[in-house]
């Protein structure tokens, strides 16, 4: 089984899908609409578009005849999150290690 | 999709020691031991490091009773500037990402950019997501 972390990062990839996932933090879109922008087909865009919704990143209403599309910020939070995770990993290490340096210069400095 | 999706994690720091004091500690096994991979409720019980390209390092951290080992290869060495080296958590996963450390001298200390690159998720989700306790546990140790 897929992690929803590997989906999110797999689905943010992809320059067309962020592209796709910009547009949509603007408000709701028609397919149409998210494809305007694009020199790619209308076909393609919709298997972008796929991808986004198996990773939960964009969701999908009927109105009428019409599907529109909106954005699901979770995951991308989530993403965020786990990002920020790693790097207080790294930022507690780097807080260790400043500590030790300067516990040094205060048991090396002359005594006055 | 089944290919694994890594991410590259950077973060800086400003130092007040020189590049050379901060790029030694990073080789020097009596303080690796305690800033590298030393985690909140382990210990680290054994810090081996062949600082050399191609050399390989063994950091042992207990957690818990269990050991757990840290293990990685240089793959560059430039005192005082550059490391590189890549390591694995052979418990958890045999996927192996890389780690440089970058050091360049600004006015009466240096600042060091650490970029770990290949950085799985699936893995990492596995790995303590304690970084809070990480936090705590430093307070205690220096004050």
């Amino acid at each position: 089984m897929t992690k929803p972390l590997d989906l999110t990062l797999a689905a943010l990839a992809d320059p067309t899908r962020r592209a796709i996932l910009q547009r949509l933090s603007h408000g709701e879109a028609r397919v149409t609409e998210l494809a305007a922008p694009f020199s790619i087909s209308l076909n393609s865009v919709s298997k972008h578009i796929r991808i986004l919704e198996r990773a939960r990143l964009v969701r999908r209403r009927r109105a009428g005849r019409e599907h529109l599309l909106s954005l699901e910020q979770k995951p991308l939070d989530e993403a965020a999150a786990w990002m920020a995770g790693q790097r207080n990993i790294w930022n507690a290490r780097l807080d260790v290690l400043e500590a030790l340096l300067e516990a040094e210069d205060v048991a090396t400095q002359p005594k006055t | 999709m089944n290919s694994p999706k890594t991410v590259t994690i950077k973060v800086s720091r400003r130092f007040r020691a020189s590049p050379e004091r901060v790029f030694d500690a990073w080789l020097d096994p009596a303080k690796a031991r305690l800033f590298l991979f030393a985690m909140p409720t382990g210990q680290v019980v054994r810090a081996d490091i062949d600082a050399r390209v191609g050399g390989r390092f063994l950091i042992v951290d207990r957690r818990d009773g269990e050991d757990v080992d840290h293990e990685g290869e240089y793959l560059e060495i430039d005192r005082p500037r550059h490391i590189r080296f890549k390591f694995w958590v052979p418990k958890y996963s045999k996927h192996f990402s890389r780690v440089s450390i970058d050091i360049i001298a600004v006015d009466g200390g240096c600042e060091l950019t650490l970029t770990h690159e290949d950085v799985l998720p699936d893995y990492a989700e596995k790995t303590p997501k304690g970084w809070n306790m990480i936090l705590d546990e430093l307070a205690k140790l220096f004050t």
